[in-house]
């Protein structure tokens, strides 16, 4: 199949509070994608939906085709590395190794042993005594031991050191190189983002705000810079994102439909991180591809 | 299986030790106790005592026994044993608070369930064997403590004609097995619904206090008690060494007043002080009642555990 | 076998900055025909990068004729860069420093020229495809 992850209007309350709603998504399979938003946008909550921790208020969702929860098969087919890799701190590294033998029907303890011996990570040393990036690495370890079709990843690299963090995403590439896993992390380290991901999932306040492949959305965006305007209508631009104003110059952030053929504008290629900061600081914009790709009947977004 | 084990293997050896060191205790002692309960004649008393055709009444001048005098030498050695027995009672609310509400509650707490629920394994299979082992391992541990406890309190119990009584009751036969299981699965729903540990804990304490507190008021009532009338002035009581447990006790004079409420009077003939009609009233369960009653309070106890431990199980299943 | 490094402030997307990559060092003859490329997984792992990142790369090359890549085995050289022969290479490196002169002598800095240089190279091109 072809889609990783699918959720249709897919909604989770606490109370009265929806931290995640209307969320309709198709992940394609062999992607790195990205989940970005502010703390508390719903991104834990998005995450623990598709590995069943949670279950659906409102919509569905479906992960490689089945769905997620009570299901055995697809359990053992996905892995999951929670906020801050939980561990069971008392255990060794091989002792946690057994534990997932045990648990999962498809487990690679070799594979496991191996990259923990290739980051010097000592088996028998109890994981309360790593320090956080060892953790991190052990916990993505164990995940990648279940030889999942899909791997999610709920800020995995959050308050590691930067060396650790280069690490980590080295083993990761290395291994969705050599298995062509599907993944989807959140972060908040954008830098690091743009060299790993190429499929952008922002959330805010619980909703989706931008959503596509990131070769298409870095295209379809583009920074202008020319003298300054207030009435902002510029012929081929959709949208303005972000405009910034000094007395003399106008700066656009601009989602295009078109080519910029107004020579009054400097026209340039945004980076991945400059346009999820821009879509981050204005809420009331969005870059969702339209109703025909998802098979839903929502109305037409943005522009 | 290996998991649960492995993650409790720690709480599992203390309280094996913790154990082991009160069963030493209470071997040591209870063997110095039956020893005397022999060597005062105790035992012996007790036994012939039984044997007699009559042995319900009790009459010196006759020569029924009434094991009065042995039963006094042993407690002068040994009723000083009765106050530290009353620390026994609390053992099952120990193993409820400290291994039941933490079994569900420190997983969510510490965020491993975000681990161990993602990997191969349903909830329910997860919360069935660790359940299930957890309480088996109580079990059989209870049931053995149980059977050693008993042994330990009865003579000490019948010397003081005390077996059927609270807190005696409490500490004998299956009770305590039945208690323990409940609190543990107490202990184990509390920790699926408030999911902190503390909480869970502080709850399993209100509601096993509660629980117990509630089924020993009913006790008297499991069957319905006998009575029975005895003059005041008599040769032959009722065997207070029988061990009934007395529920109320009166007397009365030949007119029906209350000369004695609350309590009983035995006045050997001649009886110069007393109305020649009066009589005492005693509300009581009879001795032979007493395994009976152990049964019914374990059993309801036991019921209860299963049904809290069922729901503990749904409940896993719909943790956030 | 090669190492590739990436200028992570560079403007140019990561794929282009590997295909560059590749052609310098075909010009400077660190690669030749039938060298094998990195394997995909072990750029991917070293640089921390996307793994259809370097897949981008390698098709680019294999579009424009340079590699090939044999199912099972790698990616390999195929032939080398076809430049212009040192010779006429000579005579506009002589006519480029004659023009440098002229523009240090115009007033330009280095930045000036550079820029000049890409704004005349970006509208060159522009008109070639138009």
């Amino acid at each position: 199949m072809s889609t990783a992850l699918e959720a249709n209007g897919l909604g989770k309350r606490y109370g009265r509070h929806w931290a995640l709603r209307d969320c309709s998504l198709a992940l394609p399979t062999s992607r790195i994608a990205a989940l970005v938003g502010p703390n508390g946008a719903g991104k834990s909550t998005l995450l623990h939906l598709a590995v069943g921790l949670l279950r659906p208020d409102a919509g569905s969702v479906r992960v490689l085709g089945g769905i997620p929860g009570s299901d055995r098969e697809l359990l053992s087919r996905i892995g999951f590395v929670a906020q801050d890799a939980p561990l069971y701190t008392d255990f060794t590294g091989a002792e946690l190794i057994t534990m997932g033998g045990k648990l999962n029907r498809r487990w690679d303890a070799e594979l496991a042993r191996e990259r923990l011996g290739q980051l010097g990570i000592p088996l028998d040393r109890r994981v309360g005594k790593l320090s956080g990036g060892q953790k991190a690495q052990v916990a993505l370890t164990l995940a990648l031991a279940k030889r999942p079709d899909l791997l999610l990843l709920d800020e995995p690299v959050a308050g590691i050191d930067p060396l650790a963090r280069r690490e980590f995403l080295q083993a990761l590439m290395g291994s969705v190189a050599e298995h062509g896993t599907t993944v989807l992390l959140s972060s908040h380290l954008l830098g690091d983002l743009e060299r790993v991901c190429d499929y952008l999932i922002l959330l805010q306040t619980g909703h989706l705000q931008v959503l596509g492949p990131v070769d298409d959305l870095l295209a379809a965006h583009k920074v202008l810079v020319g003298p300054r305007r207030d009435a902002v209508r510029v012929a081929g631009a959709a949208t303005v994102v972000r405009a910034s104003h000094t007395d003399k110059q106008s700066t656009l952030l601009v989602r295009t439909n078109g080519e910029i053929h107004d020579p009054a504008w400097t026209v340039h290629d945004v980076s991945l991180e400059d346009l999820v900061l821009a879509y981050l600081a204005d809420p009331s914009v969005g870059a969702l591809p339209g109703p025909a790709r998802l098979g839903t009947d929502r109305g037409v977004q943005a522009p | 299986m290996w998991l649960t084990w492995r993650q409790h293997r720690r709480q599992a050896l203390l309280v094996v030790a913790g154990l082991a060191v009160l069963a030493a205790f209470l071997l040591l002692t209870g063997r110095s106790m039956h020893r005397a309960s022999v060597d005062t004649g105790l035992a012996r008393c007790l036994g012939a005592m039984r044997s007699t055709v009559d042995y319900r009444l009790s009459d010196p001048a006759v020569g029924l026994p009434d094991c009065n005098e042995p039963a006094e030498r042993f407690n002068a050695e040994y009723s000083g044993y009765l106050t530290p027995a009353i620390l026994l009672v609390f053992l099952p609310l120990l193993a409820g608070l400290f291994l039941g509400a933490p079994l569900v509650a420190r997983e969510v707490q510490q965020g491993t369930h975000r681990l161990v629920w993602t990997q191969g394994v349903t909830r329910r299979r997860w919360a069935l064997v660790k359940f299930g082992l957890v309480v088996g391992a109580i079990l059989t541990l209870s049931v053995a403590y149980a059977l050693l406890v008993t042994w330990w309190v009865t003579p000490l119990a019948l010397a003081n004609a005390a077996r059927f009584e609270y807190l005696a009751f409490d500490l004998q036969g299956g009770a305590p097995a039945g208690y323990t299981l409940f609190a543990v699965a107490l202990g184990i729903l509390a920790g699926t619904l408030w999911r902190k540990v503390l909480p869970a804990m502080a709850v399993t304490l209100v509601a096993f206090v509660g629980a117990r507190l509630a089924v020993a008021l009913a006790r008297p009532h499991f069957l319905p008690p006998l009575e029975r009338r005895f003059p005041v002035a008599a040769n032959t009581f009722p065997n207070p060494m029988l061990s009934d447990w007395i529920l109320e006790r009166n007397a009365y004079d030949s007119t029906g007043r209350a000369i004695a409420p609350g309590g009983d009077i035995f006045c050997a003939l001649p009886c110069p002080g007393y109305d020649p009609g009066s009589y005492n009233v005693h509300v009581y369960q009879p001795a032979e009642r007493f395994w009976l009653f152990q049964s019914i309070e374990a059993g309801v106890f036991v019921v209860l555990a299963a049904l809290l431990l069922l729901l503990a199980v749904r409940r896993v299943r719909r943790i956030s | 076998m090669i190492e590739f490094r990436l200028d992570g402030h560079s403007k140019v997307a990561t794929y282009m900055q590997l295909v560059q990559q590749v052609k310098q060092a075909l010009r400077t003859g660190l690669l030749e025909p039938d060298d094998q490329l990195p394997r995909v997984r072990d750029v991917a792992e070293s640089l921390a990068i996307n793994p259809n990142t370097v897949l981008k790369a390698y098709r680019q090359l294999e579009i424009e004729g340079l590699a090939e890549g044999r199912p099972g085995v790698g990616t390999f050289v195929r032939r080398s860069l076809a430049g212009p022969s040192l010779g006429s290479q000579a005579a506009l490196r002589r006519e480029l420093l004659a023009w440098l002169g002229r523009a240090a002598a115009a007033g330009l800095d280095q930045e000036d020229v550079v820029a000049l240089i890409e704004t005349t190279m970006r509208a060159a091109f522009q008109e070639d495809i138009a």
